[in-house]
Parts: C-alpha cells; sequence; structure tokens
C-alpha cells in the first residue's frame, strides 16, 4: 500500500487504514432475514469505494451536497463515506422529519443528491422535489412498493454500486482516480454537516472539519481505552452528533465493529444479542428500563421477588463501592459476587449490558437513585455534556470520577471558561467551522476570540473539577438581593423524590424562591395506602397534612444541598405549597412533551404567587379544568401554603460567592 | 424469490377465475342468486355489498367450502368439479378470515410456516427426524417465512405468542400466513375490520405492495368504502345474493342502484 497517507487526516482515509491493518475483522452487522450478516473493514472498503464510484457517475463531484436520509442501515453509513471519498459533503437528516422541516434543511444544504432509506423517504422527497431545484437524483436502500416508480432520477443503492463495480472492471484507470481523490481529501476540508434538531427556532448546519472531528474522536477512544475489540449498537438517529460521534467517528477512529439494529421495533432484542461493549443512552432510556424490570418482578413468584429484593439492596450497600474500588469488608464481596451469579448477571443479560465496559448518559439531569441503581449492578454508567458545535465531548466523567450530579472534569483538551454571566463557554478539539451559510448566527454562537458559546449556565464545583450545569443561560434569574436563580436546577432537585410529580419554581426579581409542588399520585397513593391514610381524590390527598409534612421534609432536605453549593444558597425555597389539581396538557399548562410552561403557569395561578409572597397562611383558588371528554368545568380550593427552614449558605460557598 | 403466480401460462389481464351463474343455498335461504364476475389477472378485485349481502359466502364459494347448487367456477381456465379447501389451496388459492385465525399459542413465525405446509415436500419420516432432506427444506423455507416477515415489517414479533398481539398485527400475520403459500389468488375477508386509522393505512399500504411486488392477483371485502374507492381495480358489488353493478370505482359509486342499497331508498 505505497498509496496509503502517513496520517489519516479523513475518514475515507481511516477506512482504508483498517481495512489495511485489520482487513479481516468485522466492521459492521446488520440482522437480515433473521441472521446477523457481517462485513469486514475490507469488504466495507471495496463496497464503498465501488459507491463512490457509481455516486459520481450519478455527478456527485467535490464540494457538492448529499442528504442521507433514514434510520440506522449500513448502507447509509456507507453512503456517508462514499461521499466523502469524492470530497462531496454528507448532510444526515432525521427520518422522522415532516416533509415541510425536510424541504427546508434540504433547501438551505443545495443538495445534489440524497440517499435514503425507503419508499415513505422517497415519497417525502418527492413531494419536496420542486422547491430542490438542485436536486439530480435519489438513491435508496430498500426497494418496497418502488417497483412502479420513474427509474430515470431514482435507483437503487445496489444498483449504483453494481454500476461502480462495472465502471472498475471496464476501465483500470476509473479505480486510480478514485483512489487520487480520496487522497486528495484534506483534514480541512469539511467532512458533514449535523443540522441540530431545531428545538429553538430554525435547524442550523453544523459544519465540522475531518481533522478536528478525528481528533476528538481520537481523543476520547483514548480517554475511554476503546479499541478494535469493542462492539457497539447504533441506534440513535443517524442525523444526531451522538450517533455520528460515538458511533461512526469513534468506530472509524477505534476500528470497532458497529451493528445496526433489524428494525427501529427490534433494538431492546437487538442490544441482548450484539451485547454491546460501549453505550450510550438518554436518561429516559434507563428510566424506561428500570421501570420494566421492576413491573415485571411484581409479576414474579415470591421467592423470586424476595431473592430480587434482598441482592438489590445488597448491590445498593456494596455495589458502587467495589466499582469505585474502595474498601469493602469480605462478607459484603461474598455476597455481592453471590449476587452477581443469582442475580446481576441475569438482570444485566436480559437487558443486553452483560459485556457493557463504557456506559454514558447525557442530554438532561438524571437522578441519583436511578444513577445508582445501575452503577451498583457493576455498569459503568457515566455522564458527559456535550454540543453538536463542540462534536459532542465537552465534559466527561472518567473512570473513578463518576458522579450523578455533575457532568464531570474538561475532556481532554477541552478549555472552558465561565463568563461573567455564568455562562460556559468553550474550545475544543472538535470545534465546529460555524452554520453553514448562516454567517450571522455563527457571529452569535462564536466570541471573536475562537470561544463558543453553549448558552447553558453552568459552575466548577469547588474543591473538584467538576462542571455543574444548571439550566439555559436565558433561563437563569436573579432574586431581588442579587443571588442567583436557576429555576431548572431547584425543580430537578425536587423532582428527584418519587413523591414529587412537577415543580413549578418562582423568584427571579423577588426577594426569595418559592414554588408549587404536584405529588406524584402513584407514589403518594402507595404511601397513603400503607399508613391508612384515607382519601378520595387528587386533591384530598394533596391538601393532607401529612402529605405537606412529606413535601415538607423534601424541600428542606433540598434546602440543605443548595446552601452547601457554592452560588446556590439563595435558591432555597421558602415557601411552598401543593397544587389542587395536577397540572395538564390539556389545560395548556404542559407542553405536548410534558414541559412545563412557566409563563402561562404563572398567569393562570397569579393569586396563588400573591398568596405566596405576601405571607397568607391559605389562598382560594379557582381554575377552569378541560375533562377528558372535552367539556370544561371549574375547580375551586382552599391551598395551603407552609414555610420552610432556609439553612445557612456553607462558608466556602459563601465565600466563592462572594468571590463570584 | 419467485414471484406467487409466476409460471402458469397466463397473462396479464387474462380471466384468473371466472364465476358464472352461481347460485348457493341453505335449505329455504338463498345466499347468492345467479351471480357472474370474473377476476383478471394481476388486478385488485373488491366485492361490496350490505350486510347479508352473501359476500362471504361467495368468499367461501371461491375458495371451495361451500358447493354452488347451480353455476359454475372456472379457475385458470379449469372448469371446478366438487371439491374440498385444500385442494383449492394447493391450486393457489389462499385466504385471511373476516375472525381472526391463526394459532394464538404458537409464535409468529410459526403460524406464518403453518402457510407452507402445503409446500413441504420430505416425508413424515424425516420431519420426525428433523435431518437431512427435512432440514434443508425447512432452512429453505424459513428463509421464505424471513421474506415475508421483512416484507410485513413485523421482526420484532418474530417469536411472540400471536395471542398475546394487538389485533392489527395478528391480521398482519394472518396475511403473512397467507402470502407464505405464494398464492396466485389471495381472498381477503374484511382485512381492515376493528383497525384504527393508522392500522387501516399500514394495511392498504401493503395489500398494494403484495399486488405490485408479487403479482399476486387479489379479492376482497371490505367496508371501509374510502379503502375500496382507493385499492381496487374493479369492484363487484352484490344486494341479498345478486350482483347489482360491477365496475370501476368511479363507475360504481355513480350508480343509482348501489346508491340505494347503501343509503337506502325513500318510500
Amino acid at each position: 500500500m505505497s498509496g496509503m497517507p502517513s496520517r489519516e487526516d479523513t475518514f475515507p482515509k481511516l477506512m482504508a487504514r483498517n481495512a489495511a491493518i485489520r482487513g479481516g475483522r468485522a466492521a459492521m452487522r446488520r440482522k437480515d432475514l433473521g441472521i446477523w450478516q457481517t462485513w469486514t473493514w475490507s469488504e466495507v472498503d471495496e463496497i464503498v469505494r465501488a459507491y463512490a464510484q457509481g455516486l459520481r457517475e450519478l455527478g456527485l463531484e467535490r464540494g457538492d451536497t448529499i442528504a442521507i436520509v433514514g434510520s440506522n442501515r449500513p448502507k447509509l453509513y456507507w453512503s456517508i463515506l462514499a461521499a466523502q471519498c469524492l470530497g462531496a459533503i454528507p448532510v444526515p437528516v432525521y427520518a422522522d422529519s415532516v416533509a415541510e422541516e425536510m424541504a427546508y434543511v434540504l433547501e438551505h444544504a443545495q443538495v445534489k443528491l440524497a440517499a435514503v432509506e425507503d419508499q415513505e423517504q422517497v415519497d417525502k422527497v418527492l413531494s419536496i422535489s420542486d422547491r430542490l431545484t438542485g436536486l439530480t437524483h435519489v438513491v435508496y436502500d430498500w426497494s418496497r412498493g418502488l417497483r412502479d416508480y420513474d427509474h430515470t432520477r431514482l435507483h437503487a443503492i445496489d444498483d449504483v454500486i453494481e454500476a461502480g463495480r462495472a465502471a472498475f472492471a471496464k476501465d483500470p484507470s476509473a479505480r486510480a482516480a478514485l483512489d487520487a481523490s480520496i487522497a486528495e481529501g484534506k483534514g480541512e476540508d469539511i467532512s458533514i454537516i449535523l443540522y441540530t434538531s431545531g428545538t429553538t427556532g430554525r435547524s442550523k448546519g453544523v459544519m465540522l472539519s475531518a481533522e478536528r472531528s478525528i481528533a476528538a474522536a481520537t481523543d476520547t477512544v483514548t480517554f475511554d481505552k476503546l479499541d478494535e475489540n469493542d462492539e457497539v449498537l447504533a441506534y440513535l438517529p443517524l442525523a444526531w452528533v451522538g450517533d455520528h460521534y460515538l458511533n461512526f467517528a469513534q468506530g472509524l477512529v477505534a476500528g470497532f465493529c458497529m451493528s445496526c439494529p433489524e428494525s427501529p421495533e427490534t433494538v431492546q432484542q437487538d442490544l441482548c444479542e450484539i451485547g454491546p461493549t460501549f453505550y450510550f443512552a438518554p436518561p429516559r432510556v434507563y428510566e424506561n428500563l428500570l421501570t420494566r424490570v421492576m413491573i415485571r418482578m411484581e409479576d414474579a413468584s415470591a421467592p423470586k421477588r424476595k431473592m430480587f429484593a434482598y441482592f438489590i439492596d445488597v448491590a445498593k450497600r456494596w455495589g458502587e463501592k467495589i466499582l469505585n474500588g474502595e474498601s469493602v469488608p469480605f462478607s459484603g464481596r461474598m455476597l455481592y459476587a453471590l449476587g452477581e451469579v443469582l442475580i446481576y448477571g441475569p438482570l444485566k443479560n436480559v437487558l443486553g449490558f452483560s459485556r457493557m465496559r463504557v456506559g454514558y448518559t447525557a442530554g438532561e439531569a438524571i437522578g441519583p437513585e436511578l444513577f445508582s441503581f445501575y452503577r451498583s449492578l457493576g455498569l459503568n454508567l457515566k455522564q458527559l455534556y456535550g454540543q453538536t458545535e463542540a462534536f459532542l465531548y465537552v465534559t466527561a466523567q472518567p473512570d473513578g470520577q463518576i458522579r450523578a450530579d455533575t457532568v464531570g472534569p474538561l475532556a481532554p483538551n477541552v478549555e472552558v471558561r465561565i463568563t461573567d454571566t455564568g455562562e460556559v463557554v468553550f474550545r475544543s478539539p472538535g470545534m465546529f467551522l460555524g452554520y453553514f451559510r448562516d454567517p450571522e448566527r455563527t457571529a452569535e454562537t462564536m466570541t471573536p476570540d475562537g470561544w463558543v458559546k453553549t448558552g447553558d449556565a453552568g459552575f466548577f464545583e469547588p474543591g473538584s473539577n467538576h462542571l455543574k450545569i444548571i439550566d439555559r443561560a436565558k433561563d437563569v434569574g436573579r432574586l431581588a438581593t442579587g443571588a442567583l436563580f436557576p429555576p431548572k436546577y431547584v425543580e430537578n432537585k425536587m423532582k428527584f423524590y418519587p413523591n414529587v410529580k412537577e415543580v413549578v419554581a418562582f423568584g427571579d426579581k423577588r426577594d426569595f424562591v418559592t414554588c408549587f409542588v404536584n405529588i406524584d399520585m402513584t407514589a403518594v397513593g402507595n404511601w397513603a395506602e400503607r399508613n391508612n391514610v384515607s382519601y378520595a381524590s387528587y386533591q384530598e390527598l394533596a391538601a393532607h397534612p401529612q402529605v405537606y409534612d412529606m413535601i415538607a421534609a423534601h424541600v428542606e432536605e433540598v434546602n440543605r444541598s443548595l446552601a452547601a453549593e457554592p452560588m446556590m444558597g439563595g435558591a432555597q425555597i421558602k415557601r411552598f405549597l401543593i397544587l389542587h389539581k395536577e397540572l395538564d396538557a390539556d389545560d395548556g399548562e404542559l407542553t405536548r412533551t410534558q414541559k412545563v410552561r412557566r409563563g402561562f403557569i404563572a398567569e393562570r395561578y397569579q393569586p396563588l404567587i400573591d398568596a405566596l409572597y405576601s405571607g397568607a397562611a391559605e389562598a382560594d383558588i379557582s381554575t377552569e379544568v378541560t375533562f377528558e371528554d372535552g367539556r370544561k368545568g371549574v375547580i375551586s380550593a382552599r391551598v395551603k401554603i407552609r414555610d420552610c427552614k432556609i439553612w445557612p449558605a456553607s462558608r466556602e460557598a459563601a465565600a466563592t460567592e462572594k468571590a463570584a | 424469490m419467485r414471484a406467487p403466480g409466476d409460471g402458469h401460462g397466463t397473462t396479464a389481464g387474462e380471466v384468473l377465475l371466472a364465476v358464472e351463474g352461481v347460485s348457493l343455498s341453505f335449505g329455504g335461504v338463498k345466499a347468492i342468486t345467479d351471480v357472474s364476475f370474473d377476476i383478471r389477472k394481476g388486478e385488485i378485485r373488491a366485492i361490496i355489498g350490505p350486510n347479508g349481502a352473501g359476500k362471504t359466502s361467495m368468499l367461501n364459494v371461491i375458495n371451495g367450502f361451500y358447493h354452488p347448487q347451480q353455476g359454475r367456477i372456472a379457475f385458470k381456465g379449469e372448469t371446478r368439479k366438487r371439491m374440498r379447501p385444500y385442494v383449492a389451496a394447493s391450486q393457489g388459492i389462499a385466504r385471511t378470515f373476516q375472525n381472526v385465525a391463526l394459532f394464538k399459542g404458537m409464535s409468529t413465525i410459526d403460524n406464518i410456516m403453518a402457510g407452507r405446509t402445503l409446500k413441504m415436500k420430505t416425508g413424515f419420516f424425516w420431519q420426525c427426524l428433523r435431518h437431512g432432506p427435512a432440514l434443508n427444506e425447512e432452512i429453505e423455507h424459513r428463509k421464505f417465512v424471513e421474506e415475508i416477515i421483512d416484507f410485513l415489517e413485523i421482526q420484532a414479533i418474530r417469536k411472540m405468542p400471536v395471542g398475546k398481539l394487538p389485533y392489527g398485527l395478528q391480521k398482519r400475520v394472518e396475511l403473512g400466513r397467507a402470502l407464505a403459500m405464494q398464492p396466485d389468488l389471495l381472498l381477503l375477508d374484511e382485512p381492515m375490520a376493528g383497525m384504527n386509522l393508522e392500522e387501516k393505512e399500514d394495511m392498504s399500504r401493503f395489500i398494494i405492495d403484495v399486488n405490485n411486488q408479487y403479482g399476486t392477483t387479489i379479492a376482497l371485502i371490505e367496508h371501509d368504502m374510502g379503502v375500496v374507492m382507493d385499492l381496487s381495480d374493479r369492484v363487484v358489488v352484490l344486494e341479498y345474493g345478486r350482483k347489482i353493478a360491477d365496475g370501476t370505482p368511479a363507475e360504481v359509486s355513480a350508480d343509482q342502484k348501489v346508491i340505494d342499497a347503501y343509503l337506502g331508498v325513500p318510500h
């Protein structure tokens, strides 16, 4: 391989390197007709080259963009690589985006070709094709239902690959030309454009260069000691930075095998069969898994239930300590080992975590209990904090420094600064080049001296180098005293108690913090049953003095932990009330994705807020509600208000507050 | 995969099944009276009509479950003698049922494999041993079944007992079992009864795809007029056991007799 570059600064070069040094090892798997099919690195290399040749014959050239639409399928990942071989720029698009959103991205990215999964995506692209003047051809992976379509501009990916192979066979110079095209690719070229999901306005095209992507991936591969023996299951959206980074980029750098699920519905089974060694999931997934395990345990026979409860208890006591390498008495180790054989091992096997060496979670705050549960089973679950603009990692927890309440110290070679306004800004190896065709918003996000604004407020925990993210910077308020008030941070701390379902905190430009609480009907109802507390409705249970006592105890604990943290001492909850009804999306109080609509609630419950700040012991409220059948009614109630104990801010916390 | 319907010497547009002057009665009850129509190869043919019009009886006559007292049925040009349903099945007619008729305790795979029974060639002895030719044959059939599973997107329920599945998925498995027979003519008895809108749309898509991909001729009974008008090439309308209209969806829906039959005649 004399033509091999000495240093691989693009993904196609990495692919060629992997084919050369580990050609016989598995690069990719997918279950087809119920049987796992494997492609080795040399096979992938051969297919991608032929595919690239085929795409070249369809007119794809250096600098052109090609949309990639669909779920995690090998041919779509090969489309990314094949485009990069030609120096074209792949633009992955979320498969579930509606035609309108897709039209915006495809139009904005000025795509020339589109590689899509199936008929559904072909239909979507064709329905907007009149707006995509630059679009010349569409290639698809799965032909079902497409037989009668007009195939002048539509091609099966298999046919494109075959055309490429035929061209190589006919004309030997074509292969050399493609090699030259791969060698011509430079590290500073744009390697991919990832569009943000667009939760805040129009989605933006984040341009990432090959050398920066590879530098970032090399750092984290070293950080987590990943190598060619690792295995991942690519089940997260292909267009999301997490999938592209964790599976695609790290896979090419480390040379490990990436498996694709058979279909989006079979992920759990596939996980179990593949047993990935590296795994990522948002907290919600871990929560659902735990709930499913618990529900199934309820249905198990009594001896099994007792055994499960006993050993989960053992795991709670010793599991995390063993994982962290702390000293544990011999009896504890023995019990834990027995538990591993009887409970933890089989449980991990069912969940597909048997071989998991490194697991990550990110995206939102994870409850400490949930986090500990998985760690106590011996799973090395860690947190990271990242962004598309950083090409993922900003911070990550190294083995042995795992905490539920921080996102960890800085990832290798990342620099972070906290601005005067409390916003986190960073510089990282994988940092983006700018937003595609949007210099205005690039300028908004990047400081002139090259730092990227995250839009998140956070701080470094004193005494450790761990970063804590508290809220979106624009949501963080200040009390009248000037103390920091991050509503979501306070609310999340409360919500980690199973008895608490929803919390809305107030305090911006006020003298102190107050909050509304929604109790969790299942958890509190269960408690009421066990303690012989009788009630007829949510409203009655919510107003019960013992329930108030329980929530007050939670608030005091939250206050104590806030007091111990720097800058958070002022955000302690002074007064709270339990709402007489559950917040409901039908009443407009929550969004359809169950997020609190703060402004709307503040308006609707104005009398209650007034009472919270007037010092009254109770307040009357009547609100209109929408019943499930659409009828409207009014609920009136007299809601009690409780005062809570405020703790003095801890000394070092107060000191940093002064310093800040 | 060999497309069902290939290699039988019939060409597109040719009549696959002809029903001529068929009458069927149960004692004094006349279910079908002198009905004639044909099903052409490669088309989607709908049979519609108000409740009790004789639609399901018609389907039962076609697949040999009932024997008409009068009239003649010709399948692939051959006039049919009195016969049993399994003969119809071996000739290439498969069906699904109005009420799901699957083996509830068996998995999706096993249910669809059951549709391959008529294609099994190795003897009982080999099957018992599950070795040699029997194993090879099973692998071949399993491959075909897996292709159907892929086609119908039911990979996730491959090994689940079908009794535990929601109704919409059971209907899909039943379609899968009928497809496993590689039928020349597929009879669907109310494939969308009791489904919600999304399930109906999915099922419509599968019916069109089966017809398109495998070239399978389909005759279906359906109550949802929107579905019928969208899916079918030609529609035959029955009322009180008699044929009152026959033609394209547009022709049929403009027919005064059909409108009267569905909406009632003002008195």
